[in-house]
């Protein structure tokens, strides 16, 4: 096989055991394959995919963000707490945005100045931004935050309601919610910039042949900045997004999301070694989480059976993946 | 110089006997995938005797050494050892019949010491623990044995490459190994240390162990090789005494046509405008006051022992190193370069002695590859990608450098060597690279494959780009420079115009026997 039939062949079966686990699902459980549940498991998918995506970015540059998820609760809280202070929500969120972003770049310059592992410099982010939020909230809950505040993560385009014979609003099409929208803007603009950009092929460079890259006159730290930054922005919005479906700002909110952005990466196929990974792979990666996740429960799965076989899939997904690269 | 292997008269070495066979391989087929690497390929190792494998890559030879340690199980033939047949079904099975492989890239723990190395799962224990006393006394038998100056408790990181190589031969001895696999010992070893590494090797012999020798430098055949058995595309082509045949023969055989001559003719004739001026180049330590000028269109050598500051020197220009002093003009100006960012910019391309490590992206396919040190010019303005032109940069250079490749979507890892080099020089033309450094622009390529590269570099005088050829190969520096710059220690001890010196002279200076009295 050609590397390219071999590509084709990973997606190919990523995206096969997608279609099967929804065929089985639909056996175990009548509700399942329906557009209301579809339009819920997207929206349940949105925060791992948007984190799936950052942390692509990250990995194929051979480094890795362990810092997402108290990013995103440090960015969320902060959102928030303007909003209850009487800022307009979107300027509110745009400073979640950039708390996320900040975070980013100090991870960024810890690993291209400071020279740090990415594996530390996050780890230190992830106790950092999590113990601010903690402390900015006193370890509260923020609450009562306004429809306006839960516009973005509640709301959805399209959605079609007519007024019935009886007089009640009849919802003839649920729509695609706010933050279905924006995970697929998202996974089509990293993906453009992957692909197509001279920044993404650098970062591809960086993760295959640091060294190369850097004889080759490729800005090594910029590019490395940028991946940091991306995810930590992405973060942030994820904290938004997550908060606003929520309507309340938690600061212990986001626990563990990390892991489950680099499973997504990592079930789609992206290498930890860096120089391999694609968007694409990551969203089919996510959704596998994701419908596990939703099929399992309305199959009445007990949530630490699901961890269990969340577990066993990744293990058999890398598995598979080390098969295909040897020789 | 290379001829004269054939009348040497090797006295005190004796003779293999016919009898003795230590390991004999029959008709070896190995398949994989689409390819068939070995193709009835027949071999024996007597006692005592050493016994070189010659191909081109590619050509079968660490298949075969891989089948002999037990890493690869043959598809078809026989495998005898001492006269029985063997099914190894792993290196820990040949190992243990007394077969061991030091592999061009050391196996050892750097953390470790030399003693905890050589005994390395096979620690001798009291109990449950181990028995120290006896593991470093074991240790210096093995050591004192091959008459090692190495501490026992040295770590191995601590360790010079020659004598990591010199720890993994006491290793396998401690082993009771009868057969003994080296894959390109010496390709990092200085001169002294390979001259030990052969003493090494003729007190092997003399206690009867059988050598299996792989080497590109086909050279050092002569000074330690009694048998030659040549591969081409992993079929067996023939075994010969190496007092019977020649070098030439045997790089006739290997490549399956004559060479008539190891370098091209030189077409191209150095300008007299100065291209590249370097003065009084510092870094503490490294090298000191580095002084010379590259003229268009010239190739000038840099000559020089291992650890004679050479590449130094070059990745201090190029800005991949920092330097305390001195200044670098390219045509007249003065360059200030801090980054090998700043060198790209400015026409420098130092192409690396490990392509490997830090010269290719090797997941990376052959386009992109080609066009990394010059996204600008296969972008647009918005700093998106054009495929079309990076297709036609690849297919330009695909075809203009005969680069062997199913297409330029192709992996870069799974092209051999020389196809790597050429890779590596399109990206640098791309660039449309002024100067080239260009460090040990031959090592591990195939004898065919190596004249292209010389042709290569020739006409990239013609067309005018200066060329610093870094190279531990003398005659290549002979061959194929304008000047030779040689170093030691280092210093720049001399420029001389290589038609006017000699290979002996160079290495006069390059050892530091008559340095200027005043420098």
């Amino acid at each position: 096989m050609t590397e390219r039939q071999k590509d084709l062949f990973q997606k190919f079966a990523a995206l096969a055991s997608l279609l099967g686990l929804v065929a089985i699902f639909s056996f175990t459980s009548s509700a399942f394959f329906s557009v209301g549940n579809g339009m819920t498991v997207a929206l349940q998918v949105t925060s791992i995919a948007y984190l799936g995506i950052a942390a692509t970015c990250v990995i194929i540059t051979g480094g890795i963000d362990l810092s997402v998820g108290a990013i995103l609760a440090l960015a969320g809280v902060v959102a928030a707490m303007l909003v209850k202070a009487g800022a307009p929500v979107p300027l509110g969120m745009f400073a979640g945005l950039l708390v996320g972003g900040l975070c980013g770049l100090i991870n960024g310059l810890c690993v291209t100045v400071l020279k740090l592992p990415p594996f530390i410099a996050t780890l230190g982010m992830m106790l950092v931004a999590r113990g601010v939020a903690l402390q900015l909230t006193d370890a509260r809950a923020i609450s009562g935050l306004g429809e306006s505040f839960a516009e973005l993560g509640n709301g959805s385009l399209f959605r079609i309601v007519k007024i019935g014979a009886d007089g009640f609003p009849d919802v003839v099409f649920v729509g695609i919610p706010y933050p279905v929208v924006l995970m697929v803007v998202l996974a089509l603009a990293v993906s453009i910039l992957l692909n197509r950009a001279t920044l993404g092929r650098h970062l591809y460079a960086i993760g295959s042949n640091l060294e190369a890259a850097r004889l080759s006159g490729v800005n090594v730290n910029g590019v490395t900045l940028f991946a940091y930054v991306l995810s930590g922005l992405l973060a942030g919005l994820t904290g938004c997004v997550l908060m606003s479906r929520l309507v309340t700002a938690q600061p212990s909110e986001g626990l563990m999301y990390e892991l489950d952005a680099i499973a997504a990466a990592v079930i789609g196929g992206t290498s930890l070694t860096g120089g391999v990974g694609t968007v694409s792979g990551t969203v089919i990666g996510a959704f596998v989480i994701g419908i596990l996740r939703n099929g399992l429960n309305m199959s009445g799965v007990s949530a630490f059976t699901q961890q269990i076989l969340i577990g066993v899939v990744i293990l058999l997904a890398v598995w598979i993946d080390q098969m295909r690269h040897r020789k | 110089m290379l001829s004269s292997v054939s009348d040497s008269a090797r006295p005190g070495v004796p003779s293999p006997t016919e009898a003795g066979v230590l390991l004999r391989l029959e008709g070896i087929t190995k398949r994989f995938p689409g390819v068939l690497a070995l193709d009835g390929v027949s071999f024996e190792v007597r006692a005592g005797e050493v016994h070189a494998v010659c191909g081109e890559n590619g050509a079968g030879k660490s298949t075969l050494m891989k089948v002999i340690s037990g890493q690869y199980q043959p598809d078809a033939g026989g495998l005898y050892y001492r006269g029985e047949v063997c099914r190894f079904q792993s290196t820990s099975d040949s190992e243990a019949a007394g077969i061991a492989i030091i592999h061009q890239e050391l196996n050892l723990v750097p953390h470790l010491t030399v003693a905890e190395n050589i005994y390395l799962a096979r620690e001798p224990r009291k109990g449950w623990l181990i028995d120290r006393a006896a593991l470093h006394r074991q240790a210096r038998q093995c050591l004192d044995r091959l008459g090692l100056d190495i501490a026992p408790n040295a770590l191995v990181k601590t360790l010079s490459v020659a004598q990591q190589q010199m720890v993994e031969i006491a290793k396998a001895l401690s082993l009771n190994a009868q057969v003994l696999i080296m894959d390109e010992p010496t390709s990092s070893l200085t001169g002294s240390e390979t001259e030990k590494l052969f003493a090494i090797i003729h007190e092997l012999k003399r206690t009867g162990v059988g050598i299996v020798y792989i080497s590109h430098r086909l050279d050092e055949l002569a000074l330690i090789v009694d048998r030659v058995t040549v591969l081409r595309d992993g079929r067996y082509v023939s075994t010969e005494n190496l007092a019977d045949t020649s070098v030439e023969k045997i790089v006739a055989k290997m490549v399956g046509r004559s060479l008539d001559d190891v370098f091209p003719k030189r077409t191209s004739v150095p300008t007299a405008d100065v291209l590249l001026r370097v003065q009084g180049l510092t870094r503490q330590g490294v090298f000191h006051d580095v002084n010379f000028e590259l003229r268009r269109g010239e190739i000038l050598g840099f000559a020089g022992l291992m650890g004679a500051g050479r590449t130094e020197v070059a990745r201090a220009i190029f800005g991949a190193d920092p330097i305390d002093a001195g200044e670098v003009f390219l045509a007249g100006q003065r360059l200030t370069i801090h980054s090998p960012r700043d060198a790209v910019r400015q026409g420098l391309a130092y192409l690396s002695e490990d392509r490997k490590h830090d010269g290719l992206a090797l997941k990376m396919n052959v386009a992109q590859n080609i066009t990394l040190a010059h996204m600008e010019a296969v972008s647009n303005r918005a700093g998106m990608i054009r495929f079309d032109k990076e297709q036609d940069a690849a297919r330009h250079y695909i075809g203009a450098l005969d680069i062997r490749t199913p297409g330029s979507s192709q992996v870069v890892r799974l092209l051999s060597g020389g196809n790597q080099q050429k890779l590596v020089i399109s990206k640098w033309l791309f660039r449309e690279s002024r100067v080239l450094f260009f460090d040990e622009p031959t090592r591990g390529i195939d004898v065919g494959a190596k004249y292209a590269i010389y042709q290569l570099l020739d006409q990239l005088a013609g067309q005018g780009i200066g060329v610093v050829m870094i190279s531990s190969e003398l005659p290549e520096i002979m061959g194929m420079t304008d000047r030779v710059a040689v170093f030691h220690e280092g210093r720049l001890v001399t420029i001389r115009p290589t038609r006017e010196t000699h290979q002996e002279e160079v290495m006069h200076y390059a050892s530091g026997r008559s340095v200027p009295a005043a420098s």
